[in-house]
């Protein structure tokens, strides 16, 4: 729409100039009726000039702005403009100092031929041909006054006049007396008005006499060949003149004789036609003579007008010339431009730049192409960028995964530096590896014991440039001793990770306690059946015996009834062992009700103290502990047990003492109570101490070896942990941790009861 | 560009030198006007004697055969107290000068009139141009006796009635541009 207006306008500016200066042309010519548009045509040019300067300072001036500051383009823009103005300018100026050359030269040709001297020789001979003329008409009016002054027809003057006149041709016969007084008169028209009076030019002849003089201060030229010839009073006064209607006539006039009567002066005036081919002829040489002079003197006025017109036009057109050099320049450097904004905002990354539509030539192809190319670059961004974050989110929930897997994961670089790691793994090695991502394992395993012997396996694995392995790693340290399975795969390298490794860690400490512990359940129970079978009917007779042979044969009593005693002992023991055993398989219904630890270690203490061999026990219990839900029967068989333990560890010493402490512990949003049973005896010994809980593993001489094995198991049944190793100071030391009363507490009474009912 | 401005330069040189001066100006003059009123005719009657000098490239284009034209202009203004003054009537008379090389004369013609009279002399010929005797300006009739008018008289070469070339050169240069002042009296009784 745009584009539309201006090119009317542009059209319509055009006109308006050509209009302009045909109408300049047509003024240079001799056309009358555009005098006085003259003005108007000046002002319009001047406007066209005024606003072609203007338009083309403003391009130059923004040309010169552009290149200063460097904006893409400007630089070819100067050089299609120049090369444009110089290729409208260069044959503009030709032609136009060409044009001025021959018309000024052609102007000078006109006037240089012989016409003139034609003309002028014309005008002599028509001058000439007139004098005659007027010399008959001198002598037609001397005759005529003759006549007058002998005094003839003085009596009737006006018959007489009349007569002259008719007799010798005369157009007008007139008398004029003193004053300018008309005395007769007569004419050849004969409706004719009053003839006009005598010119002041004819009266100042007559009048004055000194003719010469005042002729000379009035001005008159004085030429050899005047016209008026006469020069004294009594002289005709002669005077060839033009009339209105084109022709020419002769006026003369004679002064008469003065009259005897008055004594005045009267003049004789007679006017003489000529003829009309002379008329005609002298009209017509005297008007191309004046014409051609005329033009002779307009010659510079020409020149100057065709230069002007010509300069004006050239001058125009040259504005229009270097403003469309502007104007196609920038038309033509538009687009260019445009593509090359486009293409820097592309290359900063703004792919929803789209040009606007260019023309249909090449130029509109490439800017098309361009904006297919940004359109498909940012369609194809957009997509790369809706896969990452499919990506992103995969990883995320993948993370989230990872940190609720209870199975730890690490990822490592091919140098052994951390690459990812999760929560479980960090919690199997105790240290907190997720805030050390990025430093090396090596480095860290210098501190944490558990990482270098995780190392060292793993070490020997790649020294064998295995790329997967599994091995199940025993980690050793002072809460005991863990199984792990460890499996390790290496990852594929690609262009921004350099592969590594992943190694993935199952704490499989549990599931074998758990199974080494059915294994022992099932053992247990077996044995208890088995043993248990053929121990009644054992006892009955032994009983039996005793009875019938103890009445009957007294004498040999005392070896029957020793024997039979210790039979019958001996199967008792064994009964009570099998009913340990069966003890340790069976598990009756947990009964949970909300219990005081620290009461319940005072109540079991309290039976120990008054022991027959006495013992020291120290109790340090924390006053504000939680209580915790639990089976009283089996918590108080706990303790039982583990002071029985104490009580038989410290058997052989003088000093004997127990310390029982309790504590809370908050840690991991988990609460718990930690119970730390410590003697002074002899401490476990290092081949026993990390099976200490498993049946049959004891140091005592007696005992059924299951003491600490049952605690174990109801611990766990409570969902508690239990650890066995030395003191400080030697001595055994056994902590148990058991989860506060609360929702923690309850799921693991749970598992407990689940763990329970697999083992029975 | 440099040829653009070289082209400006010369335009500006050719108007230069045509603005030059010739050694005579001329000059067209007012010398002195009265109205008078005839009371048998009631005709507003003008006198005025003018003062008609041509610059000598006009008398040299009216040697060369080029006619002349000399206009003189008369208003009648209507003079009013508060707002601006407003012409009445206006009266044009057109004389056009000549000079005939077959005679060696000068012709003055009253374009108006169509009355045609020669001179032995351009002096003779300017001096009877400018003796304006008794040109009937106004009837009374026109006019309203009771307000106030003004008569301005003015004489000038036309040079819009000169030949095209002449007209523009006569555009720039001041030889060209002869013309009086606006001579404005009262319109009234003597």
């Amino acid at each position: 729409m745009k584009n539309v207006f201006y090119g009317t306008l542009l059209v319509a500016a055009a006109a308006l100039w050509i209009v302009g200066l045909l109408l300049f042309s047509q003024v240079t010519e001799n056309s009358d009726d555009f005098a006085r548009w003259t003005n108007w045509i000046f002002l319009i040019n001047a406007v066209g000039i005024i606003v072609l300067v203007s338009l083309i300072a403003g391009n130059l001036f923004r040309l010169i702005r552009d290149h200063r500051r460097q904006v893409p383009g400007s630089r070819l823009e100067t050089r299609v403009v120049t090369l444009l103005s110089v290729l409208a300018i260069a044959p503009l100026v030709v032609v136009y100092s060409f044009s001025v050359e021959f018309i000024n030269r052609g102007i000078d040709e006109w006037f240089n031929v012989d016409v003139e001297q034609g003309l002028g020789n014309a005008i002599e001979l028509s001058q000439t041909a007139l004098d005659l003329q007027t010399r008959d008409s001198v002598a037609a009016l001397e005759a005529m006054a003759r006549v007058l002054n002998s005094g003839e027809g003085r009596n009737d003057l006006a018959t007489e006049v009349g007569r002259l006149q008719r007799e010798r041709g005369a157009r007008e016969l007139t008398i004029f007396g003193p004053n300018n007084q008309i005395v007769a008169t007569s004419a050849e028209d004969p409706e004719a008005a009053v003839p006009p009076p005598p010119s002041e030019e004819m009266l100042l002849r007559f009048r004055q006499p000194a003719v010469d003089s005042s002729l000379a201060a009035a001005g008159v030229p004085q030429r050899s060949d005047d016209l008026v010839l006469a020069g004294r009073p009594g002289e005709p006064y002669v005077n060839l003149e033009p009339t209105a209607d084109g022709s020419f006539q002769i006026t003369t006039a004679v002064a008469l004789d003065p009259q005897l009567g008055t004594g005045e002066t009267q003049i004789l005036r007679a006017v003489f036609p000529v003829p009309p081919r002379f008329s005609e002829l002298a009209n017509s040489v005297e008007g191309s003579f004046n014409q051609f002079t005329g033009l002779d003197f307009q010659r510079t006025a020409l020149k100057y007008g065709f230069t002007l017109t010509l300069s004006l036009v050239l001058l125009i057109a040259l504005l229009a010339s270097v403003y469309g050099a502007f104007y196609s320049a920038r038309r033509l450097i538009g687009p260019i431009q445009q593509l090359m904004q486009g293409t820097q905002a592309v290359a900063r990354g703004d792919l929803d730049t789209r040009l606007p539509a260019a023309p249909h030539d090449e130029i509109g192809f490439l800017v098309n192409s361009f904006n297919d190319m940004t359109r498909r670059l940012a369609t194809a961004r957009q997509e790369a960028r809706t896969s990452e974050q499919l990506v992103d989110s995969e990883r995320q929930k993948l993370a989230v995964i990872l940190a609720r897997l209870s199975t730890g994961v690490v990822s490592l670089e091919p140098d052994m530096r951390i690459r990812t790691a999760n929560g479980a793994a960090s919690a199997i090695f105790g240290a907190d590896l997720e805030s050390h991502i990025g430093e090396s394992l090596e480095e860290l395993s210098e501190t944490r014991p558990q990482l270098a012997q995780f190392l060292t396996v793993a070490r020997a694995h790649t020294e064998r440039h295995e790329t997967e392995w599994r091995e199940q790693i025993v980690l050793r340290d002072d809460a005991g001793r863990r199984v792990l399975m460890c499996t390790c795969t290496e990852l594929p390298a690609e262009e921004s990770t350099p592969g590594g490794f992943v190694v993935v860690f199952d704490d499989v400490t549990e599931l074998l306690q758990a199974q080494r512990d059915a294994a022992w359940g099932e053992v247990a129970r077996r044995l208890a059946h088995e043993i248990k079978n053929p121990l009644t009917p054992i006892q009955l007779s032994a009983e039996r015996l005793r009875r019938r042979y103890l009445d009957a044969e007294t004498g040999k009593l005392d070896l029957l009834d020793r024997s039979t005693h210790t039979i019958i002992q001996q199967v008792e023991a064994m009964k009570d062992m099998v009913n340990a055993f069966s003890e340790y398989a069976r598990a009756p219904v947990m009964e949970l009700s909300f219990v005081d630890i620290n009461e319940l270690i005072g109540e079991v203490a309290e039976l120990y103290r008054h022991q027959e061999k006495p013992v020291a026990i120290e109790i340090a219990s924390e006053p504000k502990l939680p209580r915790i839900e639990a089976d009283i029967g089996r918590m108080r068989q706990v303790l039982h047990n583990l002071m029985r333990n104490a009580l038989e560890a410290t058997e052989n010493r003088t000093d004997a003492h127990i310390d029982i402490a309790t504590r809370f512990i908050a840690a991991d949003a988990r609460e718990s109570v930690e119970i730390v049973v410590t003697d002074n005896g002899p401490g476990f010994s290092a081949d026993i101490v990390d099976r200490a809980f498993e049946p049959y593993v004891t140091s005592k001489a007696k005992g059924t070896g299951l003491g600490l094995a049952i605690v174990k198991k109801l611990i766990e049944e409570h969902g508690g942990q239990i650890r066995a190793g030395n003191g400080e100071h030697g001595g055994a030391r056994i902590v148990i941790l058991l989860p506060a009363s609360g929702a923690s507490g309850a799921a693991h009474v749970d598992t407990g009861n689940e763990q329970r009912r697999e083992l029975a | 560009m440099s040829r653009l401005a070289a082209v400006c330069v010369a335009l500006v040189l050719v108007a230069g030198s045509a603005a030059n001066a010739q050694d005579d100006p001329g000059r067209f003059e007012v010398r002195s006007a009265s109205a008078g009123l005839d009371p048998g005719m009631n005709v507003w009657f003008l006198d005025a004697r003018l003062e008609l000098r041509l610059s000598a490239e006009a008398r040299e284009a009216l040697e060369s055969g080029v006619p002349l034209s000399v206009r003189v202009e008369v208003e009648i203004i209507h003079v009013r107290r508060w707002l601006l003054d407003r012409e009445n009537a206006s009266l044009t008379q057109l004389y056009e000068l000549q000079y005939h090389p077959l005679l060696e004369r000068y012709t003055v013609r009253n374009v108006n009139s169509g009355t045609l009279d020669t001179y032995a002399t351009l002096f003779a010929a300017l001096n009877s141009l400018g003796r304006i005797d008794r040109l009937p300006v106004i009837d009374t009739a026109l006019l309203d006796p009771e307000r106030v008018y003004d008569v301005r008289l003015r004489v000038l070469l036309d040079t819009e009635q000169l030949p095209g070339p002449l007209r523009l050169l006569a555009f720039w240069r001041r030889d060209w541009s002869l013309g009086s002042e606006w001579f404005r009296w009262n319109l009234e009784e003597e």
